[in-house]
């Protein structure tokens, strides 16, 4: 079997050992420079302080300042301080990590108005849900009358080209201002970081369209209403639908900074506030729970979107 | 699926009934507080369900600090925990609030920093020091400075976000750092041997920590604030006390996500005042052993600082009117 063939689909099997390995990549690299003492491993976690007056069971110092507090300490003939290779703190291994996840989604809430995790988790999806809806509502319309007519394009293009550069976190304290402290801020973030980009993203899968198909339904004798709803349309559908499954994504990536605005809720409150008390295995944790969350839902469109238009395989592929 | 797609618009549909509801009753009192051992404290008068005890209608809400106050500004709540100076910067820049409780002051939670082998305020003269310029980690520097005989000249400053400061001592690019808990205390643990050479225990009263609420709230509410603040006497109380003090820590430990034991040194570098303590801040004179002295030393900081053009007039910013009826 050729492994490398320029613009070849490989069978179906080697295909998903590869998918397979690239997840197993990351996460043995991952492994390797936790579990092997030698890789990386910059610090020294102490086992037994000695007799340097600072250290402590489970202090992190650096290696060299372990080296040099323990030659000291060997000068003046005092206990050696024990300690064994460790990672940062920032760098959890593996199987903490995993701890983490499972005990984050099992710890009972402790006071009443506590939420478990996947209440939190829920709220943060309702966010991103309303904020890419409402910027669908507006923005596939809009990009799909921009790409068609050239009146549309010239005017709204130029200035959506200026506001997609306007960092959409700067708009949190006009948002709170206008719309509460609550989700619809936060909602308004996701929006703002969405729609700009959807807008231009669309116009541009319209005007791929291949022109010979309008060409030829004008010669049939489509007029404006006709040919906008049943060629462009129906023509961009299957890479309009790849667009918004990338664009999904992306108002996924704006979630942290949105959820940060008003009262602290989702599970930006929870990633922030372990990230304060430097519990780092939990904020992986819950990054890994965006992106399972993200992969899932992605997955699951690629899927329906293989149902939808069969016709098109490129469109097809996950 | 039909749950499902409720449950997706019940938000909306709660903002509506919150809004219709609006029209006919009186809202709850909206408070809104953060990451500090000294608001984190009202959560045990939540949790204990004294507020329906003491027949008032709150609703507190939990922020990161720098958006309970962008909240607060912005007209969305009617009181929010903040600390003095920070009651004047909101107040010069558009949301006036009243101090009217005084919960405690720092008493060792702010600190500066060293690395090691810097083992006082003195030696970080011609040094580099990460710090938040223009916030109240600045002010406790300046404080610093000036004990020791040295200015803001005498040093080189960086300006560093406080949540951050840890990170950029462990890097080496600065000798000190100033920071607040958690942030102060996670820098100790992160950079081995590095020290705190001056704290707000060596000068209390450099930060208050308090609630304020807006002018008309505490105008046409009086009577629920005055109930609001008894429940704070009874947590103080419950705080106080060393038979319940370990279930107060277990409600706050849990309102911020750490360990109960880990949150104990957090609340032990804060000065939660009883009645008669905060009393005996209540009047006017210079100096830090004063709410509207600490206020005034604020106020000259941030204007010297440009963090706002104008002097505040204090006495409009202090109400403690119905810490004198208690």
């Amino acid at each position: 079997m050729q492994w490398f063939a320029a613009r070849k689909q490989l069978s179906s099997r080697p295909r998903l050992i590869l998918a397979i390995m690239s997840f197993v990549l990351p996460i043995l690299t991952w492994s390797l420079v936790s579990y092997v003492p030698w890789l990386w491993h910059p610090k020294v976690e102490i086992t037994e302080p000695g007799d340097v007056s600072y250290f402590k069971d489970g202090l992190l110092v650096d290696k060299d300042v372990f080296v040099n507090e323990a030659a000291r300490v060997s000068e003046a003939g005092g206990a050696m301080p024990e300690g064994r290779p460790a990672n940062p703190i920032y760098l959890p291994a593996p199987h903490e990590v995993v701890t983490a996840f499972y005990t984050a989604f099992t710890t009972e809430p402790k006071r009443r108005n506590e939420k478990w995790l996947h209440e939190s988790l829920w709220s943060s999806i309702q966010v991103i849900f309303w904020g890419f809806l409402i910027s669908s509502v507006f923005g596939v319309p809009l990009g799909i009358l921009a790409g068609t007519y050239d009146f549309f394009s010239r005017l709204t293009e130029p200035f959506v080209e200026f506001f997609r550069y306007l960092p959409a976190p700067a708009f949190g304290a006009l948002a709170v201002a206008i719309l509460g402290i609550y989700q619809a801020p936060k909602i308004a973030i996701i929006f703002i970081g969405t729609f700009f980009q959807q807008v231009l993203i669309i116009a541009n899968t319209t005007r791929k369209l291949d022109p010979s198909l309008l060409e030829a339904a004008q010669t049939l004798g489509a007029k404006n209403h006709a040919l906008l709803f049943r060629v462009v349309v129906p023509g961009i559908l299957p890479d309009l639908y790849k667009d918004m499954r990338i664009l999904l994504g992306w108002a996924w990536t704006y979630l942290i900074v949105a959820e940060l605005i008003g009262t602290s809720s989702g599970i930006t409150w929870f990633i922030t506030q372990q990230a304060r008390y430097k519990n780092f295995d939990n904020v992986f944790a819950a990054i890994m729970m965006i992106g399972i969350i993200g992969l899932t839902i992605d997955m699951l469109l690629a899927r329906l979107g293989r149902n939808l238009f069969p016709w098109q395989r490129a469109g097809a592929r996950a | 699926m039909s749950v499902f797609i409720r449950r997706l618009f019940s938000p909306l549909l709660g903002v509506l009934l919150s809004a219709l509801s609006a029209v006919s009753h009186a809202e709850p009192l909206k408070i809104g507080y953060s990451d500090w051992p000294g608001w984190v404290a009202w959560e045990v008068g939540i949790e204990k369900g004294w507020f329906e005890e003491a027949g008032v209608d709150v609703q507190f809400e939990w922020f990161d600090y720098v958006a309970s106050m962008d909240a607060f500004a912005a007209g969305k709540l009617d009181a929010v925990a903040m600390t003095n100076g920070d009651t004047l910067v909101t107040g010069a820049t558009g949301g006036k609030g009243v101090m009217f409780l005084i919960n405690d002051y720092s008493n060792g939670n702010d600190m500066v920093i060293a690395k090691p082998g810097i083992g006082s305020v003195k030696e970080l003269k011609g040094k580099k020091i990460g710090v938040e310029i223009g916030f109240v980690s600045h002010l406790l520097l300046l404080e610093a400075l000036k004990q020791n005989g040295m200015s803001e000249a005498d040093v080189e400053l960086v300006n560093v976000p406080t949540n951050e400061t840890p990170q950029v001592l462990a890097s080496g690019q600065v000798d000190a750092i100033v920071a607040w808990q958690p942030n102060s205390g996670a820098a100790l643990n992160l950079v081995p041997g590095s020290k705190a050479v001056f704290t707000s225990a060596d000068q209390p009263g450099l930060i208050y920590d308090v609630l304020a609420v807006t002018p008309e709230s505490l105008a046409n509410r009086r009577g629920e604030w005055l109930k609001v603040m008894k429940v704070w006497y009874r947590i103080v109380d419950y705080m106080k006390d060393p038979k319940t003090f370990d279930d107060a820590v277990k409600i706050m430990a849990s309102r911020v996500g750490v360990p109960a034991e880990e949150y104990k040194t957090f609340i032990s570098g804060t000065k939660i005042l009883t009645l008669d303590e905060a009393k005996a801040l209540m009047g006017k004179a210079e100096g830090y052993g004063s709410l509207y002295g600490s206020s005034k030393i604020s106020d000259d900081f941030n204007v010297a600082n440009k963090v706002y053009d104008k002097p505040q007039d204090i006495d409009a910013y202090i109400d403690l009117s119905l810490m004198k009826e208690m």
